[in-house]
């Protein structure tokens, strides 16, 4: 899948915002949004915000979790354990490239943000690598990966599904052989692989 | 605009009993199964059943938004914001219906001989009247223009159909808990796995295809 | 070499990857000779073969022959067949991509029957958008997620007048940049007259 889809996927998510102005509600086709009230918060679809952002028509509040303090927690938990931990957003990586990217001026120290979400993606990223690797290794045809966001899980692909896809053709093929030559004859195997523990 | 009132939506959900085929769901829900539904056709190796009613019911929505959009002002910020919605819909009907296009001119000839048997068996076509229309035009077209090509060597048949790889490597999500899903992991010894609710896995397709078509999973 | 010359088809076709080579109708036809040569002899062996098995009941010396003949026989049809669909698919996307106009310069390149089939290919898929929801659905336009209702895009050629849904008139020159409604110039963004500035 395109990233951009994936973004286009994560932009329903909500966040909230302050308008700087007043008007009555939007009744999307999605949901209704809105009314709108001059300096009240109120949630908002990303991509609505992003669009009232660069109208500077209001100041986004950045969610809970995208503080630095939060995030260093958060790259601490995901060094030190062996399996992937469980992302404060299931589209962490999509908002934090269009809140950052729009609305700079209503986030404190957004440089250190930017940096420290893209190491936790990076030691994510490299635990990935190695997850693929064993599961090749051990010719796995299934997986749970439940705490992968779908970021995450488009970076994989085609390459892991293609590669076990390949390795399910020899085993298949191996097997049709030896039924056809001596029977049923079975190899024992492990075939269960897993990104969690 | 035609709004439906979330609440009384699920309502109408909880009394599915009294009044089965005429399930009211509310329009962001419809939107979430859109989506989904965009996504279970581009993951999935084989055409799904078409979901033609929710394409129809989105346009239906579309055509009326645009139609009241042409009286809004032209300064009305909200205007630009209406237009934004409507366009990803747009995008998302499309690159459905683009992505079973795709499946359909792929799988050309394999497509029409199931759509048949199904025929046969009385089941529900998976694809659209317009769809099949479409399938068997190209595979016609296809066909004589090969027919056209053998002609200076006459008497001679040989065709290729192409077949989906129906054990593609698929993710999902599952939206239900599941029992007993069997791998095939290409040996003969066969695990059996079990799902809860928004568990993620990296699965055979095959091993899941009927839950797909049923919608207690969707892939991902 | 027996297909041989079905190959050379093949990676003729592979070499050029953007646009369409000529059809080689030369070589198309030197194939289908092969074929019925091939064809022919096999059939003559395939009778001796068979008359003397029912005589004899050994292995008949002409068989290992046979099956050569007749797995070259399906190669050269293969490699055939790949060629002519290959350019379909090629044209297919080109249908999406400049619509049912074909640039002249590829038109030249084309034989006969793909001209037809090209024109068969439009009328079936404008037909099926056609008959999406109450007015149709022109699915060569929104190809990628909306991200903004206006761009900046940059004229690539002298296009000469181009009008807006609100009437409004552009003159677009090579090299020229405007900042417009995405709607509106994603076609000739396909088409390869506007660059979408990012």
């Amino acid at each position: 899948m395109d990233p951009d889809e994936v973004e286009f996927l994560g932009e329903k998510s909500m966040i909230e915002i302050v308008p700087t102005f007043n008007s009555a509600p939007i009744y999307f086709i999605g949901g209704d949004v809105g009314p709108f009230r001059a300096s009240i918060p109120l949630r908002v679809p990303l991509w609505v915000a992003v669009h009232l952002k660069q109208q500077q028509q209001c100041k986004i509040i950045p969610p809970d979790w995208m503080d630095l303090e939060k995030l260093e927690n958060l790259k601490e938990e995901e060094k030190s354990n062996r399996s992937f931990i469980k992302m404060p957003s299931e589209h962490y990586i999509v908002e934090a490239k269009l809140i950052l990217g729009c609305a700079a001026d209503d986030i404190p120290r957004t440089d250190e943000i930017r940096t420290i979400i893209k190491d936790i993606w990076d030691i994510r990223k490299s635990k990935l690598r190695s997850s693929m690797d064993q599961m090749i290794k051990k010719s796995a045809m299934y997986a749970a990966v439940d705490n992968l966001t779908l970021m995450e899980i488009n970076s994989i692909r085609p390459l892991l599904p293609h590669a076990l896809e390949q390795i399910y053709r020899i085993k298949s093929n191996k097997r049709a052989i030896l039924n056809r030559t001596q029977g049923s004859v079975t190899t024992p195997s492990n075939a269960t692989g897993s990104f969690t523990n | 605009m035609d709004e439906i009132d979330i609440e009384s939506a699920l309502n109408e959900i909880e009394n599915e009993s009294d009044d089965e085929d005429e399930v009211q769901i509310s329009l962001p829900e419809i939107i979430q199964l859109m989506e989904e539904t965009w996504l279970n056709e581009k993951f999935s190796p084989e055409i799904l059943p078409n979901k033609m009613e929710i394409v129809e019911l989105l346009l239906d929505q579309i055509t009326t938004l645009e139609t009241n959009l042409k009286k809004l002002n032209n300064s009305d910020f909200k205007k630009g914001l209406y237009q934004m919605e409507v366009d990803r819909l747009r995008f998302l009907i499309s690159s459905y219906l683009r992505k079973r296009l795709e499946k359909i001119e792929i799988f050309c000839t394999a497509i029409l001989e199931q759509e048949k048997l199904r025929s046969q068996q009385g089941k529900d076509n998976y694809l659209s009247q317009n769809e099949l229309q479409f399938a068997q035009e190209y595979d016609q077209s296809i066909k004589d223009n090969f027919e056209s090509v053998m002609r200076f060597c006459p008497g001679i048949i040989e065709t290729q159909i192409i077949s989906p790889n129906i054990h593609s490597m698929v993710f999902l999500k599952s939206k239900e808990n599941i029992d007993g899903i069997v791998i095939d992991d290409g040996n003969d010894d066969n695990d059996l796995i079990d799902l809860t609710t928004g568990a993620q896995v990296l699965i055979g397709y095959k091993s899941i295809s009927n839950l797909v078509k049923n919608g207690d999973v969707h892939l991902i | 070499m027996f297909a041989e010359k079905a190959c050379s088809l093949i990676k003729e076709l592979s070499r050029c990857e953007e646009g369409l080579p000529p059809y080689n109708i030369e070589l198309v036809k030197e194939v289908c000779t092969e074929i019925k040569q091939l064809h022919e002899q096999n059939k003559e062996d395939g009778a001796i073969v068979a008359n003397e098995s029912e005589i004899a009941g050994n292995v008949n010396p002409l068989y290992p022959t046979l099956r050569i003949g007749s797995a070259a026989v399906k190669r050269n049809i293969r490699c055939l067949l790949a060629y002519h669909y290959n350019r379909l698919r090629t044209l297919r996307t080109m249908r999406w991509q400049f619509g049912s106009i074909l640039p002249p310069d590829i038109k030249t390149n084309l034989s006969s029957d793909e001209i037809d089939w090209f024109s068969k290919y439009s009328s079936c898929l404008g037909k099926y958008m056609r008959s999406i929801g109450e007015d149709g659905l022109n699915l060569c336009l929104d190809l990628r997620p909306p991200k903004s209702l206006y761009i900046e895009v940059k004229c690539l050629i002298d296009y000469g007048k181009f009008e807006l849904s609100d009437g409004t008139v552009l003159l677009l020159k090579k090299d020229s940049r405007h900042y417009l409604p995405r709607s509106e110039c994603e076609e000739l963004i396909t088409q390869g007259v506007f660059h979408h500035i990012v």
